[in-house]
């Protein structure tokens, strides 16, 4: 974002125009975009009596148990570690294998490069939907079914177009003169990898990392094909049957809701700013 | 090096970098280093097989070669596991001949029609943050919020929301308003349309970020510029803020017309499985019903390759566009 003073950019000078648009945009928030976190976490917060009571209140005597129940009752630890091992190797694997492919597209001088990387990025045209069943059959064929690294693999398989894409976007912007000095200094190429270009670019690999951990950690799909079974199986897996097993049960599901979605919110609060970048590149050329 | 300093930018790095082995200098340096470098290109080479291997390798499996199986088996028919039957185009001759496949092909044309509402909203509300009114900053990180929230949680929470006796129907009952109470999943009428609302919400944010992104390349000068020329208000919108950011609607216009019909699984999953009957089925989710809850791995690749068909045009652009960004500079 550019230095941003507060001030009007467009018309409406005056004050009163401002705050009319903060009362719509207060309002729009907090009917629209707030309300159904809101009521999922209140109702979370009741016992099954008092949500029967009372619905759309708040709750007399907030409680905890629910929360304690999702975990003894759905084998929740196993299931967030399941969803954090598959993420963090998927993040990892994505990140490293991007890097040096972008490194190799732009920094070094190979026939067909370019080749290369539109190939990477092409294979972004082609929908997980359409591939689902051949890459069912094709992840059986491999043993990959039901083992934590085999979804690993796919989730960096997929994160990689828009992965290589950034990083090499951002690499383009790296002037060639600090690389050729590493080299005239003795440098290979992996210790260019290594202290010169990773330094660099952290900002690029952090925002990298950010979003695929949010499409990866709230993946349904993928983990549906390749962990389906109980025990190994992701959290939003699980979440996708939480009714089927309780379906009456509303300030049970809403604690495995608030549950479910609160490592992704926190990470977003945390670094908005990278993630936010993340998501809108290519949008902007900058 | 006289004669380096007079040519363009990459040529001199080239010819830099051969200065700097000591090779002797060419008088034309290309994007391929000669004969006089070779031996460090063959060098580069070889590690450069080995960066990309990784890459390339993992995209071969996992996209285009089951995207080449995906077409191979959509020309079969695969009964109980047994061995597949060769039957040419007759998955595709039966897709439409097939009453639920036009269904859920006329749903995603009916969710297509929704797109300009997908490229207006976040574009108003975008531009009302973008007045930077008291607050702005925070409702810039609230309105993201969604996006990050994991669809089939979404779902799961809009299941609640939108139900019989959820909080949408009690305020329009409260507020005198009991004709429209529905309920919005379970009606053959409004299924689809709820359920596009949900994505919308979902996705509103995302947009919003990207026009900010757009809007905030324009420069203040202009618009003090304009101001001293006199330009009002809607001239400022009009002439200023629109064509200044027409690329950022094109990018985003493309963005939701192949994402629309690709987002929108792990809603369907939650939300509505397809139903009530057929409302609110969509071609995405057929494949997955086809293939792994009737079996039918031949013909639900066929609607695979269909959807992969259809939504083509609209990806391509997006990919095209990132690959102009990306490789700008190689391909001068």
């Amino acid at each position: 974002m550019r230095k941003l003073k507060g001030r009007t950019l467009i018309g409406l000078q005056h004050k009163l125009g401002k705050w009319t648009i903060t009362v719509i945009l207060s309002l729009y928030s907090a009917i629209v975009a707030a309300y159904p976190v809101f009521y999922t976490v209140l109702n979370s917060l009741k016992t099954r009596l008092s949500y029967a009571k009372n619905r759309f209140g708040f709750p007399t005597s907030p409680t905890l148990e629910n929360y304690a129940d999702v975990f003894s009752r759905f084998n929740f630890f196993r299931l967030l570690f399941n969803s954090f091992i598959t993420t963090l190797g998927g993040v990892a694997l994505c990140t490293v294998v991007a890097f040096l492919a972008a490194y190799a597209v732009t920094k070094m001088r190979i026939r067909g490069s370019s080749f290369i990387f539109l190939l990477i990025v092409a294979t972004l045209m082609i929908p997980n939907q359409t591939i689902m069943c051949p890459l069912y059959q094709t992840a059986l064929d491999m043993k990959l079914v039901g083992q934590y690294y085999g979804l690993i693999l796919v989730y960096a398989a997929f994160g990689l177009p828009l992965g290589t894409f950034l990083i090499a976007a951002y690499f383009r912007g790296i002037p060639d003169e600090i690389l050729e000095a590493a080299r005239i200094d003795g440098a290979n190429h992996i210790q260019i990898l290594t202290r010169v270009m990773f330094p660099i670019s952290i900002p690029a690999v952090a925002t990298l990392a950010i979003i695929n951990m949010v499409w990866m950690w709230n993946d349904l799909l993928l983990p549906l094909l390749i962990l389906s079974q109980e025990q190994r199986t992701t959290l939003m897996v699980a979440i996708s049957l939480i009714r089927t097993q309780y379906d009456v049960h509303v300030p049970l599901i809403s604690a495995g809701l608030a549950i479910g979605m609160l490592p992704v919110i926190v990470t977003y609060l945390l670094f908005q700013r990278q993630l936010v970048k993340g998501m809108t590149a290519g949008a902007v050329k900058s | 090096m006289r004669g380096v300093i007079l040519m363009g930018g990459s040529a001199r790095k080239e010819l830099m970098s051969k200065a700097s082995h000591g090779m002797p200098e060419t008088t034309k340096a290309g994007p391929y280093v000669r004969s006089a470098a070779r031996k460090r290109c063959t060098s580069d080479f070889w590690w450069g097989l080995l960066f990309i291997l990784p890459a390339v390798s993992l995209v071969a499996i996992f996209k285009i070669f089951p995207l080449s199986r995906g077409l191979y088996d959509s020309l079969f028919h695969f009964a109980g596991g047994w061995r597949p039957e060769f039957i040419g185009f007759d998955n595709f001759k039966r897709m439409f001949g097939d009453p639920v496949a036009h269904k859920a092909f006329f749903n995603g044309v009916k969710v297509m029609a929704t797109l300009p509402v997908w490229v207006f909203f976040p574009l108003v509300l975008a531009f009302l943050i973008f007045q930077r009114s008291p607050g702005w900053r925070f409702f810039q990180v609230l309105f993201f919020l969604p996006y990050t929230i994991a669809p089939i949680i979404v779902g799961q929470m809009f299941r609640e929301i939108l139900s019989v006796n959820g909080p949408v129907n009690a305020l329009l009952k409260a507020t005198g308003l009991s004709v429209l109470a529905n309920p919005w999943l379970g009606s053959k009428t409004t299924a689809l349309w709820a359920m596009v609302a949900v994505v919308l919400w979902s996705f509103n944010g995302l947009g919003v970020v990207v026009y900010l992104a757009g809007l905030a390349t324009i420069s203040e000068d202009i618009f003090d510029a304009a101001s001293i020329d006199g330009v009002g208000f809607w001239g400022k919108i009009t002439r200023i803020v629109l064509p200044m950011i027409w690329p950022v609607i094109g990018y985003w216009t493309v963005l939701c017309t192949g994402g629309m019909l690709l987002w929108m699984f792990p809603f369907i999953h939650a939300l509505t499985e397809g139903g009530p009957g057929y409302a609110s089925m969509l071609p995405e989710y057929l494949v997955y019903m086809t293939a792994f809850r009737f079996f039918e791995r031949g013909y639900g690749t066929a609607i695979g390759v269909a959807l992969f068909i259809f939504v083509l045009g609209f990806t391509f652009f997006q990919v095209r566009y990132m690959y102009i960004i990306g490789a700008s500079e190689g391909k001068k």
